[in-house]
């Protein structure tokens, strides 16, 4: 049959979004845009301190308030079933006990009539705390300290003595802020009950993990639930939990017997679906007076919420990125009152980059290397960890090509050395190794009489273009056009669904849809079988081929018959085939599922009196295995570009450290980057189908994120002589 | 009585509460939900549609204020080439912030600001995009604005 | 959001009256402040009387005076060609100001009472807020404060004024006209806001139903160079960290006339008289562009977020001088 193999690595120039008609006309539909009759509107109550207990709650004034149905409270809330964990824990039901661990974590939620009514009447709710004193310092010694929090500690060869040895070393403590996700669709759940069924329109990044959490604290069969996500307005991360405003939802709708709406706010945004762990990053880099790398030791520290968890292993990135005969890495996580820490587009990976490139671009300048020589002496030809081939890896050719394309080569190797008018100017550099996250899908692929194909499968498109790489994967893989085939999603009652999460999805639901597309050909193979009369009556699966909607003899393509005559042959409206997918075991490939690869040139130019910074331009190439739409593979990196020059430059949440108060939780005071913030930026793939995986896709959602920030530091290092160690890098550290 | 005008169609509507914005009274009332909301607080410009032939943001103005001027959203626009742009340059991704872009660039013609990149970026400004699609979306506006 | 009353007159006498006889009712014009901080739950009028379709706008020239009435917007004003002519750097402001959004809704009356963005002025869920609650604190002088005053502040308030055009019109000597049931006055801008002192929570002379009516622009002289250089993170659509109304009349390389004010830096729109003086009848050096910087920002009142500001501002003040001597 056809097989994906034999397809190019970049499947063509890229269509267009098949989604793009709705959505540039305003008709896709988000969980927002939904309304049901008899429909009422929530709002939330959140605690004004960090840390303590509820002694008194009155919400009488609430209750008398225009167009109040009802005031939840842990007073009068359902107790519910402790919150499932799916790899990572979920929330637990809010409004269980008196208990306030966090500022901003729920406490009640108002039903109303209108938005309105259900806004203001929140605020009349009235709280008297016991105050405790909150853990919001990092560094408190009395903060819990969870050490190896996953396990994954890594250890070979003998550091210690590899640094002791070392003629040159780098020592160095590298801090990342706090980040908030901050998609643009505010997070909803419209929950809607009929008897014990319910049904949900909801923002997120996983419906099935929604379902599955819901069912179990309400204590209903999942088959009961059913969650509808066909759009969503961005997730970055955000999605990949049932946070609390879900089940208040849920359980409001249940108190006022009517479909409840519940739109968060974008403060609430910021205190109620998680944000990007802060991180301390200690790196001590050995090496040899020659730049070559004998000893890396890579320790982190970050953020917790006191009930959470959360897995940031952003010291890993020292394991794969570079060869060195020692490594150390341990990661430590630390529990403060704050609210949830949550995987932010690139978690652990963005800030361990951040750190480790930092650190290598240091070591550089002290042996006196080009930085993007020294990244290529130290390239990690294996897997340094287990000695094990990668399953594809183009980061050699990423740096050259990118180097190429950014004209490295006009670089003044002196620092301060290029300058135009108040500017100075530096190019900087960074490598990118990452890391990507298969889970378990399954998918399902309907051929139908009338020349039409749907595929299925429970996941979510957050607009990285599931909708459109499926349906031209399948459309590839059964030989029909791409018009033929749509991609239906994001509804929890299809076949279940990966989530749309750590660059693994594409791999995930297309190594399910290219099993099910098999599974159906394999299917008109044996139906074809079953009719004496037809010209492929006589052939297996191997010896055939798809296209045009036609199935014929390999080499022959006038003996076959098409798709639909063979439905109707044998009086069959359609014909359907599952599918599924599970990771591959890198101890049975023998070999290291590489990840994406990439690098980042990065043009800076700095006022050297106001310290202001601006990027000129941008190089990033990346190694993405095979591409299959590249129109939509380049938005991914420009959208995780624009991702990193925010984490560079801009975002930093920042938390009150007397009161545990998020300060800037709005989109005029949380700085995310505009259009005149935005580099040119040039972007190139680069690298071979990737061996891990049927469909040879390695997954880019996350990795042009990656780097950005390291170079941007790095190329500020070249400009000025400054070293920036922590981020964002803003203009008073700059400021001579 | 207040009565809207949105394109090109008159709605009563009854707002004995004024605190109805313009945006909820689109979204709740008339069910326009092309119009989004990413803020509401005028830091964002998903909210953005087209008053009288100016560009502003609805969720900080009262439907009451807009008793009888001519509301355009994206609903209104009947295959404008800005949109086909967009979807040639793939200048969103989840596209929530779409609408608001594109009604933004759709005026932006009309205020002669679309003349060279750098003016491009900066009055459309006023439009975040989380996803990251800025480069795509002024070479979507550089395109029809060449070509108007 | 509380509920509230909305009416619209027709006339300004009948706005002025509908909101003079209830004290806790207030003007509505283009909403970009007000809106917001009612939704913020800090601002909860019971009364708001629309006026953005009273008579009083447009731009007139009136000899050495642009007169704008009120209720132009950001957007109609900085598409003046007289202004864009006589006071380039009045349209910077504009421009730099906001969103082409929000300069449309947004009145020139309307921003020069714009409030503060300070978010512990914002949020209900501080406590301690003199500006406020007068009497109860000032969280933010112990907290993150990046974007706060460090002129005219005190441990009392440390709330930035955040328009950009107040600054550009207080280096003008603009007035602002008043009209209320008793009288009618004009205050210059210079004179019009007030310094927090005991009372943050009184900004400005306004007395309750009194409203703006018309802002007037003496023009400088022709052949003034100019700018508005306005400092921040992000490239746009951000409120200035720093920021420099500079307008100078030059002979050869000695400045003959200066007026100068700055923004991001003052609990008002802080004008530079002192800077002035210095800068009178001084050539165009980098001495006395320091000097003048040195006798802009003293005198203040910083903590550890904002101290960077002092040296910024003054770094911000000599660039623009030296950008239009040069």
């Amino acid at each position: 049959m056809t097989t994906i193999q034999q397809q190019p690595r970049i499947l063509g120039p890229g269509i267009n979004r098949v989604d793009g008609p709705l959505k540039v006309t305003g008709q896709a539909r988000y969980a927002n845009d939904f309304s049901l009759p008899g429909m009422a509107y929530a709002a939330v109550v959140r605690s004004t301190i960090a840390s303590g207990r509820i002694t008194r709650i009155d919400t009488t004034a609430a209750e008398k308030s225009a167009g109040v149905m009802r005031v939840i409270t842990h007073e009068n809330a359902d107790h519910l079933a402790a919150a499932p964990a799916t790899f990572i824990k979920n929330p637990q039901a809010p409004l269980q006990d008196d208990v306030i661990r966090y500022h901003g974590q729920y406490i009640g939620v108002v039903v109303a009539d209108t938005q309105q009514n259900a806004t203001a009447a929140a605020r009349l709710v009235e709280v008297e705390y016991e105050l405790h004193e909150a853990l919001l310092d990092p560094h408190d010694p009395r903060a819990e300290r969870i050490k190896d929090p996953w396990g994954e500690d890594t250890a070979w060869g003998d550091v210690r003595t590899a640094l002791k040895r070392a003629p040159v070393m780098i020592d160095q403590t590298y801090t990342t802020s706090e980040n908030t996700n901050n998609p643009l669709g505010l997070f909803t759940t419209l929950a809607a009950w009929d008897g014990d069924t319910l049904t949900l329109h909801d923002s997120n990044q996983w419906p099935n993990m929604v379902q599955m959490v819901v069912a179990t604290m309400f204590g209903v069969p999942e088959d009961a639930v059913r969650v509808l996500t066909p759009f969503v307005g961005g997730g970055f991360g955000a999605g990949l939990r049932c946070w609390s405003h879900i089940p208040l939802a849920v359980m409001a709708a249940r108190h006022v017997g009517r479909p409840v709406k519940l739109e968060l706010t974008r403060p609430e945004m910021f205190t109620g679906l998680g944000h990007r762990t802060a991180s301390f990053n200690w790196i001590k880099l050995g090496a040899t007076r020659d730049g070559r790398l004998t000893a890396i030791e890579h320790e982190s520290l970050t953020t917790l919420s006191m009930e959470g968890d959360e897995y940031e292993p952003c010291s890993s990135v020292s394991c794969s990125a570079y060869a060195s005969p020692n490594v150390t890495t341990r990661d430590q996580q630390v529990k403060l009152n704050i609210p949830w820490t949550n995987f932010m587009r690139a978690p652990g990976d963005s800030q361990g980059n951040f750190a480790l490139e930092s650190a290598i671009d240091e070591l550089a300048w002290e042996v006196g290397l080009d930085p993007l020589e020294i990244r290529l002496l130290n390239y990690a030809e294996v897997d340094p960890k287990t000695g094990r081939p990668w399953s594809s890896n183009a980061l050699r050719q990423c740096l050259e090509i990118g180097a190429q394309r950014f004209g490295w080569s006009r670089r003044n190797p002196e620092i301060r050395s290029m300058r135009e008018g108040h500017e100075l100017i530096g190019y900087g550099v960074a490598g990118v190794s990452f890391f990507w996250y298969q889970q378990p899908c399954s998918a399902k692929v309907i051929f139908r009489a009338d020349g039409s194909a749907y595929v299925r499968s429970a996941v979510t498109d957050i607009g990285t273009g599931t909708y459109t790489i499926m349906a031209q994967l399948a459309a590839r893989l059964l030989g029909l056009d791409v018009e033929q085939v749509e991609m239906q999603l994001g509804d929890s009652e299809m076949p279940a669904g990966a989530a749309a999460g750590g660059s693994g999805l594409t791999a995930a639901v297309g190594s399910a849809v290219h099993d099910a597309c098999g599974r159906l050909v394999q299917k008109f193979v044996d139906l074809a079988a079953t009719d004496p009369f037809s010209p492929l009556a006589d052939v297996g699966i191997e010896n055939v081929e798809v296209s045009e909607g036609r199935l014929y003899r390999k080499g022959d393509p006038t003996r076959g018959e098409s798709l639909a005559r063979i439905l109707a042959v044998h009086g069959l409206d359609e014909l359907a085939a599952d599918g599924s997918s599970t990771p591959n075991s890198p101890d049975e490939l023998g070999m290291t599922p590489a990840g994406a690869r990439g690098a980042r040139f990065v043009e800076v130019r700095v006022d050297e009196d106001l310290g202001r910074v601006r990027l000129a331009r941008i190089v990033t190439v990346n190694d993405g295995g095979r591409i299959l739409n590249e129109k939509l593979a380049r938005s991914q990196i420009l959208g995780g570009t624009v991702g990193g020059i925010g984490m560079a430059l801009f975002e930093d949440t920042v938390t009150d450290m007397d009161t545990g108060r998020i300060a800037n939780a709005t989109f005029g005071d949380y700085l995310v980057p505009v259009n005149a913030d935005m580099p040119d930026v040039h972007i190139e793939f680069v690298g071979e189908p990737d061996a891990f995986n049927p469909i040879g896709v390695k997954g880019v959602g996350e990795i042009g994120l990656v780097g950005v920030a390291a170079a941007v530091a790095n190329a500020i290092f070249h400009a000025t002589g400054k070293r920036i160690r922590s981020l964002p890098i803003t203009m008073d550290m700059l400021m001579d | 009585m207040t009565t809207l005008i949105v394109n090109g169609m008159e709605h009563p509507l009854d707002l004995a509460d004024p605190r109805v914005t313009l945006l909820d009274a689109l979204r709740d009332r008339l069910g326009l939900t092309g119009t989004k909301k990413g803020c509401d607080q005028g830091a964002c410009g998903a909210c953005t549609v087209i008053a009288d032939g100016r560009r502003i943001l609805s969720c900080l103005t009262l439907a009451a204020q807009c008793d009888g001027r001519e509301i355009t959203t994206i609903e209104g626009l009947e295959s404008h080439p800005m949109q086909d742009a967009f979807m040639r340059h793939d200048a969103f991704q989840c596209g929530y912030c779409t609408s608001g872009q594109i009604m933004s660039a759709v005026a932006l013609l009309g205020e002669d600001r679309a003349g060279s990149d750098d003016d491009i970026r900066e009055f459309m400004s006023g439009n975040l995009c989380r996803c990251g699609a800025y480069s795509n979306i002024v070479a979507a506006v550089r395109e029809v604005a060449r070509h108007a | 959001m509380r509920e509230f009353r909305y009416e619209r007159p027709t006339t300004v006498a009948e706005a002025i009256r509908a909101v003079s006889e209830d004290p806790e009712a207030d003007f509505l014009a283009g909403g970009t402040t007000e809106v917001d901080l009612m939704k913020d739950g800090v601002f909860h009028p019971d009364l708001l009387v629309d006026i953005t379709r009273l008579p009083l706008r447009g731009v007139r020239r009136n000899g050495t005076m642009l007169q704008v009435g009120a209720l132009t917007t950001m957007e109609e004003l900085a598409a003046d060609r007289t202004l864009m002519e006589r006071a380039p750097f009045v349209r910077e402001a504009l421009l730099l100001g906001a969103s082409t959004q929000l300069r449309n809704m947004a009145t020139i009356g309307g921003n020069l009472l714009q409030r503060t963005r300070c978010r512990y002025f914002r949020d209900p869920a501080v406590a301690a807020c003199n500006k406020r609650e007068p009497g109860s604190g000032c969280e933010a002088v112990n907290s993150v404060a990046r974007m706060h005053a460090i002129l005219g502040a005190s441990r009392d308030c440390i709330a930035l004024h955040a328009s950009d055009l107040a600054v550009a019109l207080v280096a003008l000597d603009a007035v602002v006209h008043l009209q209320s049931e008793q009288e009618e006055r004009s205050v210059p801008l210079t004179q019009f806001y007030l310094m927090p002192g005991d009372t943050p929570d009184r900004e400005n002379v306004l007395r309750h139903g009194e409203l703006i009516t018309a802002i007037d622009i003496p023009l400088p002289p022709e052949g003034i160079r100019s700018t508005y250089l306005k400092v921040r993170d992000r490239a746009s659509y951000e409120f200035a960290l720093t920021s420099a109304a500079v307008a100078l009349t030059m002979d050869g390389s000695v400045i003959m006339d200066a007026r100068v004010a700055m923004g991001g830096v003052g609990t008002i729109p802080w004008r530079g008289f002192e800077a002035e003086e210095v800068l009178r009848d001084a050539p165009a050096t980098p001495d006395t562009f320091r000097s003048a910087a040195d006798g802009m920002i003293h005198d203040t009142f910083t903590v550890p977020g904002t101290a960077f500001k002092v040296e910024l501002a003054k770094r911000t003040l000599i660039r623009a001088l030296t950008e239009v001597t040069s």
